[in-house]
């Protein structure tokens, strides 16, 4: 049997099921990497500049943890997936960028997916990809409609359940019983409830966020996520922010971050890397909308790899502490 | 209404002779200073890149003089810039200033809805008008680039360092003076003639370096701390397809009937990069693969955290055809005598390998 391999990073948390299910139908296996360690992501920065990005120093040391242990590594490059919104440029060199600097990797498996081209370029992409499993050009289209009928249940489970991506794909993949501990945490929070906005692979990759959502559970908070929300709630609230979306991305950030600082939320914490292009900018809009707000605690985090936990740490109390002294002063000015 | 643009290289001559023969009030920023750059970083979010930083510096100085309109490059599919005028703005309205930003498309639409904002910002000229004026800015352009061409070529053999350069910025001057054609035409003849008087040492071979990388820093001297001027002062000719007449007349005028000079670069970085990223990462790649034969050694200007550029930056290395690179990253922590540094080792090599590359032949 083919084996598949899948880095768990970048856009693995928005499309895993999907992909999944698509090379499942075509009879291959997939393998994934496991959760980023410090020596991954010390394997994948040795490859590159330095200037290079965390988020992609992370994908590169997934790709190294794969060679070996499968027949092709699967890197799209995802160029827009909405008319006339784009994606950060890192996606769309990441399969010749892994090519260049991972010269032993496993044969790439790459895909253009634009639909500003004609759908019929779209479709002839997935069946090249497809091509590499079977000739025949019927079992390729039964396995993009399951693989897009898995993409849709994906993200109706985490908008339903309010559930987080990597909760999502353990429920779908039925290893819930596993780990029952990690939901059990949501209701004993009583403190107030934090959202937290960033990219996926910042927000749940525990390695790279010093185990954000962990330690907000912890002090006590009820945390919410930009998958909780639904597509139409994240696509109004960045319109009402910066007009049209510019970024694939865009509703992770802005949308989520005008939609909790409007409501639902005692505190916003924003999550991004250094050096990230898009970030740098979208993240400057919902730090404008909060102070020009001035209703809800607003707090962006920049991490790269010199971010010590300690640091994260008490700048997540300072946060905290800020956000129970207003609680108090309000409980206070009603009495 | 008062227009006001941010500069790059000498693109303000060209839209100086554009409005003023359409009549529009406007204002040119005191040229890129430490003070447009001290202004940009402070208001500038940390993580952006130099061309953001020194184009708010630009409109911050203008909306002092009293600018209300600025002009300033968008457009989707390209890199963060389609998204730096809507940030600008706000920027400006949160400092105070009550100012439009307008955005000049420079992915798609690029001639008629340049010649579309010159038309509102012109209070509806008539087309006859907009059109004459927008061929004389043409004319200044493709007169200043021609000169710079020639200037490229002299800075290397000129005997006494730095002549050229003096006879460059009163070429300017004169093209920024001159009001009809038939005085631009004189000041180009006139100014080619005296540079190729110039005493040159005809007995030395420079070295060729290409310059490639990001738009903006190759053509704004300020944010690449002027690196064509001091590597002529190495005696290294300096070679770059980026100009700005050779920009316009592609994507304005050949582009749209499907001749595209940049498709011989994209066929050459093919084999290491399949599709276009975004900027000019695509291109970085491509000039390096094409002149890897012709070249001594190829400079790669990128501003800081720029995103297409890294990754062109990670592919480079990789390429078969081998030739040596030096990337420098320009933000403003960039100091001259560190750059210098690496120029003159940069140069050194070069020349090294030239010995030794002419020994291996002989």
């Amino acid at each position: 049997m083919i084996k598949v391999g899948i880095p768990r990073a970048l856009l693995y948390y928005q499309y895993y099921p999907m992909w999944k299910t698509f090379f499942e139908e075509l009879g291959a296996e997939v393998v994934i990497s496991p959760p980023t360690t410090q020596i991954m992501l010390s394997s994948g920065s040795s490859r590159v500049v330095a200037e290079t990005c965390l988020p992609v120093k992370v994908f590169l040391g997934h790709v190294l943890s794969l060679v070996g242990k499968c027949d092709y590594i699967f890197i799209p490059a995802i160029r827009s997936v909405k008319k006339k919104v784009y994606n950060c440029s890192k996606f769309l060199g990441l399969p010749d960028m892994t090519k260049a600097v991972i010269p032993e990797s496993p044969s790439i498996l790459d895909i253009d997916i634009d639909v500003n081209k004609r759908k019929r370029d779209l479709y002839q992409a997935i069946y090249q990809l497809g091509r590499h499993f079977t000739w025949n050009p019927f079992k390729v289209r039964q396995a993009s409609i399951a693989a897009w009928q898995a993409h849709l249940s994906y993200i109706q489970l985490m908008s339903s359940h309010r559930l987080t991506p990597p909760q999502a794909i353990e429920r779908i993949s039925g290893t819930l019983e596993a780990n029952p501990k990690a939901y059990s945490t949501h209701s004993t929070s009583t403190q107030g409830v934090i959202a937290i906005i960033g990219h996926p692979y910042l927000l749940y990759d525990e390695h790279v966020n010093h185990r954000l959502i962990h330690r907000l559970e912890r002090f006590g908070y009820k945390v919410l996520t930009p998958e909780m929300l639904t597509t139409e709630g994240l696509e109004s609230a960045t319109a009402r922010l910066v007009g049209s979306a510019y970024w694939t991305y865009e509703g992770e950030i802005v949308g989520a971050g005008g939609h909790y600082l409007e409501n639902g939320a005692d505190g916003v914490i924003g999550i991004m890397t250094f050096g990230c292009g898009p970030d740098s900018l979208m993240m400057d809009m919902v730090r404008r909308h909060a102070a020009r707000l001035r209703a809800t605690a607003f707090m962006s985090l920049t991490v790269e790899e010199h971010t010590a936990e300690a640091g994260v740490v008490t700048r997540l109390e300072a946060f905290v502490d800020m956000i129970q002294r207003k609680r108090r002063r309000q409980v206070k000015v009603c009495v | 209404m008062r227009l006001g643009i941010p500069h790059m290289g000498n693109l303000y001559i060209p839209f100086k002779a554009l409005f003023q023969r359409l009549g529009i009030d406007y204002i040119i920023p005191p040229v890129n200073n430490q003070r447009t750059l001290s202004l940009g970083v402070r208001y500038s979010p940390e993580g952006l890149c130099i061309p953001f930083k020194l184009t708010l510096g630009n409109m911050i100085e203008a909306a002092e003089l009293g600018a209300d309109t600025l002009l300033m490059a968008g457009g989707t599919g390209i890199c963060r810039l389609g998204y730096y005028a809507n940030t600008q703005e706000q920027i400006l309205h949160d400092l105070g200033y009550e100012v439009e930003v307008v955005q000049v498309g420079v992915s798609e639409r690029k001639l008629f809805g340049l010649l579309e904002v010159i038309k509102r910002l012109s209070n509806n000229a008539p087309w006859p008008k907009i059109i004459s004026a927008f061929r004389f800015g043409l004319a200044k352009l493709n007169a200043l680039d021609k000169i710079e061409r020639v200037v490229q070529r002299v800075r290397p053999v000129e005997r006494i360092k730095g002549t050229a350069n003096r006879l460059f910025a009163k070429a300017i001057n004169a093209i920024d003076r001159a009001d009809d054609y038939d005085t631009l035409k004189k000041v180009q003849i006139d100014y080619i003639d005296q540079l190729n008087q110039i005493d040159k040492d005809t007995q030395y071979k420079p070295l060729v370096v290409g310059i490639t990388g990001e738009f903006y820093v190759v053509l704004e001297p300020f944010s690449n701390l002027d690196v064509e001027s001091e590597l002529g002062k190495l005696g290294v000719e300096v070679r770059r397809s980026t100009f700005v007449s050779e920009w316009a007349k592609f994507s304005w005028f050949l582009n749209p009937l499907g001749i595209n000079e940049k498709d011989r670069i994209h066929k050459a970085a093919l084999p290491y990069l399949k599709r276009d990223i975004g900027g000019d990462g695509w291109e970085s790649v491509g000039e390096k693969v094409l002149h890897a034969k012709e070249y001594d050694g190829i400079i790669h200007l990128a501003p800081f955290t720029c995103m297409p550029e890294i990754v062109a930056q990670n592919i480079m290395p990789t390429t078969k055809e081998k030739i040596p690179v030096l990337t420098i990253l320009c933000d403003e922590q960039i100091a001259k005598p560190g750059m210098l540094t690496r120029l003159e080792a940069f140069v050194d090599l070069l020349e090294r390998r030239r010995r030794t590359y002419n020994n291996d032949r002989q």
